[in-house]
């Protein structure tokens, strides 16, 4: 479970990137955030694993606060892939790079091992173990990065704009991999502008300007065509004809229905 | 025509010897004017070797790309004067770090008709007009173009090609990691030089829905092959989409469940939610 | 792009592979050291032939160790040259005067444009290149035609000869000693035993653990910088730079061209790369576990104990050999 109470956070310059920004996420959800370039999106993300300092408010992981001491405790429960697949591939190859957090945790050889194995199938990458980054697609990329989070057994995974540098192939493959990891009952935080990535999730938090706009869930946000309005989701087809169909006052249940069933799917 | 490929193949060869065919005899032929071009295909099939193709900056292994009346390929002496092509048919690369250096963003636009020995007066005027035209007012061309955001930055990367003015405009992956505004900014961007203009736009891209909305051809490259070269609708309705890893675009895919659904025709496909609006209220 | 290699590891499965790299690197401190210590002809041309047998025992092509040597010639060349000319003890050998005339200097350069035009139909460049020299030598030397309006004089002394061969073989060892400990070891391994063999410098506050970080580090960014590098370049090519022509000024702006987004682009992925290490629980200074770990053998004790053998007996040598 995560905290978020009356964060404000600025980069020593100009106004606030966040400003009073207050939500919950509960154990085992799927939230995706959403909003503009420059929303503050990464910064809160950072925020949440300790990279940054809030100037105000507090942030609250598994019942811990986050401060100076605790952020090591809290960077343990805590994974985040990033964006840039480049920027964060440490290892000299797979193995090494999977192996990285875990060496820093120092768990021991046979464990760093025996889970190396373990989750580099999970993500499918086993044959590419002595591989180098340059040998690999972003796509694999960003499974290896995946894998080398989920070994460190963290409970909750932000994603920060992770498919944004994909194909849409490569795309596909980690929203799987997302679906996945919400099963086995992980916290789930990704950080898009894909509306297909952000109806999977349960619930939709929107930042405009490093405010909090709108937060509840994903059902519930696509019905409403007043917040909708408000925000900047880029809507899907068919949830545009569902609003329309609505608004034109066509009583058709049954499409309203199959459109409402299209526009929950990726 | 303003460029032709005629069987080009292109080769990567790495230190230890072994060669990798990136290109394998591609034939294409691109107009001067009037062309909006999509250029789509999996990462690594070969889409920026092909648009590095196009303005010299690559010369095939094989095979012959004609630009302007300028013949490359492998045989020809390294004493050929290439440059001048490159004002001819400009290139935009996927990453505006790749190319941002000077301290204003004036001076940065100014750089490439600089090289091309345009006045300093006359490259100032074409700054001027070039920023305007990404959509960006004068009071950028005194910024850093260090402190700009990514869409931003993108537009000075544009301007600093449109400055040169280019024949045709070739754009590696321009909206990959932008928001959807910033995405639909720059679409609306391409199509209005499309049109004020007249020229040839190429661009890259991953977005399908891009493509439907503005491409009036699509060139598919798989695995170094150009496996198609058509108009959109013949794409969408083309067999082997799935096949070479592309998706539908959003609006055709729902228009394709819906006409199974209620087994009726939209064809051509609606460009927009109101056209398909407009058919589906008829039918029910 | 994908095929860039780093380092010059080349796979392979003879002993000199499963030796530890610790043992490797410490072999080649001391084998540089019997190296050094050892003055007589015979004997450190002994070393040299023992060593071409562990290359041929060990796979390696020796066509590896030339291609290795090839970057040091010009300071081959040079040392060697140096040495003949300017150490005076030992006999004299040669002693002839040169005589510079105009016929001979005509002479000379016709030797010099001779092979200027005809070098790059040889195969063997760096004999052709003596050749020249020891034929322009040759001209002042034996014939003497014209009245020469200056002369000089060449002498040269066995221990002239002597020190430029020692300084060449010792070279040569080396480099061929280098080359095998590249030639058949990961840049991974290397790394590894380069932080644990200098771990003892802990005591002074020099983490060997953050050298060897970075190191590998490097090593993996390295590919990556090449890559970028070559498009920034196609980048600015695009935008009408001629990397192969302008004038300086012209010059000076285009390698700004290049090197400010590298620069920029450089210190945005080190900062996105320290967040990724942070984010996975990477703290400086604190101890970590390893993946990889060494196997000392007994073929390592082995060879320390040759190596570091060699070094008294080429002491004792000396002394009593005076
Ligand atoms: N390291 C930094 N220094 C100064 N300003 C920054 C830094 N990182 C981000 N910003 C600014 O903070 C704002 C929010 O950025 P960010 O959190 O990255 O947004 P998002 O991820 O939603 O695109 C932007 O205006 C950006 O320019
Ligand atoms: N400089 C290079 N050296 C070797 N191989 C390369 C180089 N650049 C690209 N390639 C390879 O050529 C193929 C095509 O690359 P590219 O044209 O960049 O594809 P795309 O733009 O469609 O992603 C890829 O498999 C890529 O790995
Ligand atoms: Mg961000
Ligand atoms: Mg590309």
């Amino acid at each position: 479970m995560i905290t978020v109470e009356h964060v404000s956070f600025d980069y020593h310059s100009q106004p606030d990137v966040l400003k009073d920004v207050s939500f919950t996420i509960d154990k085992g959800r799927w939230v995706s955030i959403l909003g503009h370039n420059g929303s503050g999106k990464s910064t809160l993300a950072k925020l949440i694993v300790g990279l940054l300092k809030a100037k105000e408010g507090s942030i609250t992981v598994d019942g811990i606060v986050l401060n100076e001491e605790t952020v090591y405790q809290v960077r343990k429960k805590v994974g985040i892939v990033f964006q840039n697949p480049d920027n964060q591939f440490v290892g000299v190859t797979v193995e090494d790079d999977i192996a990285f957090g875990m060496e820093n945790l120092c768990f021991t050889r046979e464990e760093i091992t025996k889970r190396i194995d373990k989750y580099a199938k999970q993500v499918g990458m086993e044959d590419y173990l002595s591989k180098e980054p340059h040998q690999l697609s972003g796509g694999q990329k960003q499974r290896v990065a995946i894998a080398g989070i989920l070994a460190m057994d963290t409970d909750i995974i932000i994603f920060d704009e992770a498919t944004s540098m994909l194909d849409p192939i490569g795309r596909d493959e980690i929203l799987a991999f997302m679906q996945q990891l919400k099963h086995q009952g992980k916290t789930i935080i990704t950080i898009t502008h894909d509306m297909k990535e952000a109806v999977l999730s349960d619930e939709i938090i929107d930042l405009k300007e490093g405010q909090l706009l709108t937060h509840d869930k994903t059902k519930k946000v696509l019905q409403d065509k007043v917040t909708l309005n408000k925000s900047n989701l880029e809507l899907l087809p068919s949830l545009k004809l569902y609003h329309k169909i609505k608004e034109a006052g066509i009583v058709n249940e049954e499409l309203r229905d199959y459109l409402w069933q299209l526009s929950l799917q990726k | 025509m303003a460029i032709k490929f005629t069987e080009v193949s292109y080769q990567y060869s790495s230190p230890d010897g072994s060669l990798f065919d990136a290109l394998k005899n591609i034939n294409l032929d691109i107009a001067k004017t009037g062309e909006f071009i999509a250029l789509i295909g999996e990462t690594g099939s070969g889409k920026s070797t092909l648009v590095q193709h196009m303005n010299a900056l690559m010369k095939p292994s094989s095979g012959q790309v004609e630009i302007y009346g300028i013949k490359i390929n492998h045989s020809k002496s390294k004493k050929q004067k290439l440059t001048p092509l490159r004002q001819k048919v400009g290139l935009v690369f996927q990453f505006p770090e790749y190319q941002l250096f000077e301290e204003t963003v004036m001076r940065d636009i100014m750089f490439g008709p600089r090289n091309f020995n345009i006045s300093k007066e006359e490259a100032k005027q074409r700054a001027r007009k070039a920023i305007i035209q990404v959509g960006l007012d004068e009071s950028y061309l005194e910024r850093s173009p260090f402190n700009l955001s990514g869409g931003e930055k993108k537009r000075v990367s544009i301007a600093g090609i449109l400055a040169m003015e280019p024949d045709i405009l070739v754009l590696d992956e321009p909206t990959s990691g932008l928001d959807p505004k910033g995405r639909d900014a720059l679409i609306d961007l391409f199509t209005l030089i499309h049109n004020t203009y007249h020229k040839t736009i190429i661009i890259i891209t991953h977005d399908m829905n891009i493509v439907h909305q503005v491409a009036s051809r699509v060139l598919v490259m798989r695995e170094g092959e150009l496996v198609f070269d058509g108009t959109s609708e013949a794409l969408f309705n083309n067999e082997s989409l799935n096949k070479w890893n592309l998706e539908e675009p959003d609006l055709i895919k729902m228009t394709k469940q819906l006409e199974q659904r209620y087994s009726i025709s939209m064809r051509p496909f609606p460009k927009n939610i109101d056209q398909l609006f407009h058919h589906i209220k008829d039918v029910i | 792009m994908n095929n860039i290699v780093i380092g010059q590891y080349i796979p392979g499965s003879s002993f000199l592979y499963k030796m530890d790299p610790r043992s490797k690197i410490l072999a080649l401190i001391l084998l540089m050291v019997t190296t050094f210590v050892l003055t007589d002809i015979i004997q450190i041309l002994v070393l040299l032939s023992v060593l071409l047998v562990i290359l041929k025992l060990g796979g390696i092509p020796i066509g590896r160790i030339v291609k290795g040597l090839r970057p040091i010639i010009v300071l081959l060349f040079f040392t060697f040259t140096f040495q003949v000319l300017f150490i005076k003890t030992g006999r004299i050998i040669l002693d002839e005067t040169l005589h510079y005339s105009f016929y001979t200097i005509l002479l000379a350069v016709g030797v010099v444009l001779f092979w200027m035009i005809t070098k790059r139909f040889i195969k063997f460049k760096i004999s052709y290149f003596l050749m020249m020299i020891v034929g322009i030598l040759s001209i002042f030397m034996y014939y003497p035609i014209g009245d020469p309006f200056a002369q000089g004089q060449l002498v040269i002394y066995t221990g002239g000869l002597q020190g430029a061969f020692f300084i060449m073989v010792r070279l040569i060892i080396i480099v061929t000693l280098s080359t095998i400990l590249t030639l058949t070891t990961k840049p991974t391994d290397l790394t590894l035993g380069l932080e644990q063999l200098l771990k003892p410098l802990s005591i002074i506050k020099v983490s060997a653990e953050e050298i060897a970080l970075i190191i590998s580090i490097a090593l993996r960014y390295i590919p990556t910088l090449l890559d970028e590098a070559n498009k920034i370049m196609l980048a600015q090519a695009s935008r009408g730079v001629d990397f192969k022509e302008g004038k300086l000024k012209d010059k000076v702006v285009q390698i700004i061209s290049l090197l400010v987004p590298m620069f920029i682009i450089s210190f945005k992925r080190s900062d996105e790369l320290a967040n990724a290490m942070e984010a996975r629980n990477f703290v400086p200074g604190n101890r970590r576990t390893r993946l990889h770990i060494l196997t000392w053998q007994t073929i390592d004790t082995i060879t320390i104990i040759i190596t570091a053998i060699t070094i008294p007996v080429a002491i004792l040598l000396r002394v009593m050999l005076g």
